[in-house]
């Protein structure tokens, strides 16, 4: 039933992953969240990187052009730009890793996540999850 | 003066005006507006779908994929606010024009997912505005970086 996946998004698990780990060393309270369903996929050996929010929350003033203003339309198709604060560190993780990889398609979230590394990238999902 | 030496200055406002709208940045519209997609504004989006109704993709949201077996509310939990796995989005209060926009992503392959790509490839764009005028009318837990 489930496919092989891509070597990317593969990674961007793996990635998922680390920050999964790293959400259970930062903020104990999360630590009892389930293991992936997925994790019947062979995890691919990758660092784990230890989320910093505050470097996070500065990286993330970039990301206020668009998603720190209400209502913010993308153009074409027409549709607003998500809101992602609150969401997991785990979901914006992959997200980001999916666009820098280009399984995911949108120029402008492609060309800013393959701006970020993997440090940064965990550190602005650290950040953004924190967010109420 | 005739219509033809109009002609150019219309183009050239029309134009004008498609610019303005692409640069659009609508900041009146409320966090839990379901969009465009609920069909409350009285028109389609620019994707084409067909406005969304509530009620319709309660139902189904807890209907079984013929893929993967799973509904929504089996993965992304009541409402959308429960997800069973850290990897998967949060879905309630999120904007109806973008959870539709996700899902036709997926449905055409522009976003791939071992679950959501099989998911999504069954559903209409009508299924895809109920769904999304659902997911999108629920609580949240989400919010912009406004302010921050």
């Amino acid at each position: 039933m489930m496919r092989p996946l891509p070597l990317a998004a593969l990674l961007a698990f793996a990635a998922a992953l680390s920050v999964a780990a790293v959400t259970a060393q930062v903020a104990p309270e999360t630590a009892t969240v389930a293991a992936p369903a997925a994790s019947d996929l062979a995890p691919a050996a990758a660092p784990v990187l230890v989320g910093n929010a505050e470097n996070g929350r500065i990286l993330a003033y970039t990301c206020q052009g668009c998603h720190g203003v209400t209502g913010y339309k993308n153009a074409y198709p027409s549709f607003r730009v998500p809101l992602i604060g609150g969401q997991s560190a785990e979901y914006t993780a992959q997200a980001l890793h999916e666009y820098k990889a280009g399984n995911r398609k949108h120029p402008t979230m492609q060309a800013q996540a393959e701006s970020f590394s993997s440090q940064d990238i965990a550190d602005l999902s650290i950040y953004l999850s924190s967010l109420k | 003066m005739s219509n033809v030496v109009h002609a150019p200055r219309l183009a050239l406002a029309m134009l004008a005006a498609l610019a303005l709208a692409a640069c659009s940045q609508n900041k009146d519209v409320a966090a839990g507006d379901p969009g465009h997609a609920s069909g409350q504004h009285g028109s389609s989006s620019s994707a084409g779908l067909p406005g969304g109704r509530i009620p319709i993709g309660e139902q189904l949201a807890s209907a079984k994929g013929k893929a993967t077996g799973q509904s929504c509310i089996d993965c992304h939990g009541a409402e959308g606010n429960a997800p069973i796995d850290p990897t998967y989005p949060l879905l309630g209060g999120q904007y109806a024009d973008y959870l539709a926009h996700s899902l036709q992503a997926y449905r055409a392959g522009d976003r791939q997912h071992a679950l959501m790509t099989s998911q999504a490839t069954g559903l209409s764009d009508q299924d895809i505005s109920d769904l999304a005028a659902y997911f999108g009318s629920r609580p949240t837990k989400l919010r912009d970086l406004h302010g921050l």
